[in-house]
């Protein structure tokens, strides 16, 4: 199982456990879900929502320091 | 399942930690909408007739802001006209700027691109190559300012708007408040009024929405903004601040809220307690306002021996 993750203009298939969230994915990378709106297949979505296999899930930083 | 307050849709973009709401994208939108017009209206922000000079970066901030305030224009309440600063800042500010032209080219609006070269005859590029300048951002907003306010006559504009959020106020307000800077504080607020005739009121009509329901809103409405860091963005005290009120939310999610409204009802008792009945003159230099001979920008052009370009 794996799925596509974009995050800053990189694109990377990661390997997917089962049951992990946006949150999980957020937390591994050490990312604020403060600044971050997740799209998953297009759509906006929160982040308890949870990953399927081949999902693309793309991670938009819309809050910068300054 | 979680579906949406409002409507029962089971797509949902947002679960409001404040009050435990969840919106699906419609829902959300009209949510923001209706919020920001509600301040319009209890702060009184804007007239029938005004002119409102929009302080357009291209960012989600003043794009949301343009946004919400061309329902106004097309109800034929208010006119806009919008001016974008370019500080100067390769590889950073020209996409902010082209993002602000076509966004006044979809709504027909009078815009003016003004840059730090064309005024002060020095971009930021070229500030920071000198060792000792004073930080970046200093000069960013002294400079910006003054750009705003000359552009606001030459469009004969009544209000000038820009997209303070509820970030940025709860962060002025602590970071005044912490450093004693009680003067800062008492010219804080939804609408600031100057007693210079020069200047126009500022207005702030995205102040009761959180930075990331703003950015939530441009990504929903898929509107077009510029969403990079500037390169320049330093460690500062407001940064800190900024931190700490993040960290602080994720337990107490109300907290910007209650900071803002705290204040707000201090304010009017702040004022009276604390009046400065400095006189604004006009600075010798440039003629624009000032409570000083010389103004702030015209002081930091002199120390880098520029002068304004008249
Ligand atoms: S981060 Fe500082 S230097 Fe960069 S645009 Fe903002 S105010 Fe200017
Ligand atoms: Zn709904
Ligand atoms: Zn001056």
């Amino acid at each position: 199982m794996n799925f596509t993750l974009i995050f800053n203009d990189k694109k990377e298939i990661k390997s997917l456990n089962k049951d992990t969230s946006i949150k999980n994915v957020l937390d591994e990378m050490e990312l604020s879900s403060e600044i971050i709106i997740a799209k998953k297949n297009g759509d906006i979505v929160i982040e308890d929502e949870k990953i399927e296999n081949g999902d693309e899930i793309h991670l938009i930083q819309i809050i910068y320091g300054g | 399942m979680e579906t949406c307050t409002k409507c029962g849709n089971p797509k949902i973009i947002i679960k409001r930690k404040q009050s435990g709401q969840t919106l699906c994208k419609d829902c959300f939108v009209e949510s923001i909408q209706k919020k920001i017009i509600k301040t319009i209206k209890k702060e009184k922000l804007l007239e029938k007739g005004d002119n409102v000079l929009v302080a357009l970066s291209g960012g989600k901030d003043s794009v949301t802001l343009l946004d919400i305030l061309d329902t106004f224009r097309e109800r034929n309440i208010i006119d806009i006209c919008a001016v974008t600063v370019d500080e100067g800042i390769d590889g950073y500010r020209q996409d902010g700027v082209d993002i602000a032209i076509n966004h006044v080219k979809r709504l027909d609006i009078d815009h003016q691109v003004v840059s730090f070269k064309d005024s002060f005859d020095i971009t930021l590029d070229e500030i920071m190559d000198n060792p000792e300048h004073r930080g970046s951002c200093t000069y960013c907003g002294v400079f910006r300012r003054w750009i705003i306010n000359r552009a606001a006559r030459d469009f004969g504009a009544t209000k000038i708007a820009t997209g303070h959020n509820l970030d940025d106020e709860t962060q002025a307000i602590l970071m005044n408040y912490l450093e004693g800077n009680v003067d800062n504080l008492t010219k804080m607020g939804p609408k600031t009024e100057s007693k210079s005739l020069l200047f126009a009121p500022k207005i702030k009509p995205l102040r009761e929405i959180p930075e990331k329901e703003v950015g939530l809103y441009v990504l929903a409405k898929n509107l077009e903004v510029h969403l990079t860091g500037c390169l320049y963005s330093e460690e500062s005290f407001r940064g800190e601040i900024g931190e700490i009120i993040k960290n602080l939310s994720k337990n107490h999610p109300t907290i910007m809220y209650s900071t803002l409204s705290g204040f707000d009802k201090i304010k009017t008792a702040l004022k009276n307690e604390h009046k400065n009945n400095f006189q604004f003159e006009k600075c010798s230099i440039c003629g624009e306002p000032s409570s000083n001979e010389i103004c702030r920008t015209c002081t930091f052009l002199n120390e880098l021996d520029k002068k304004v370009v008249l």
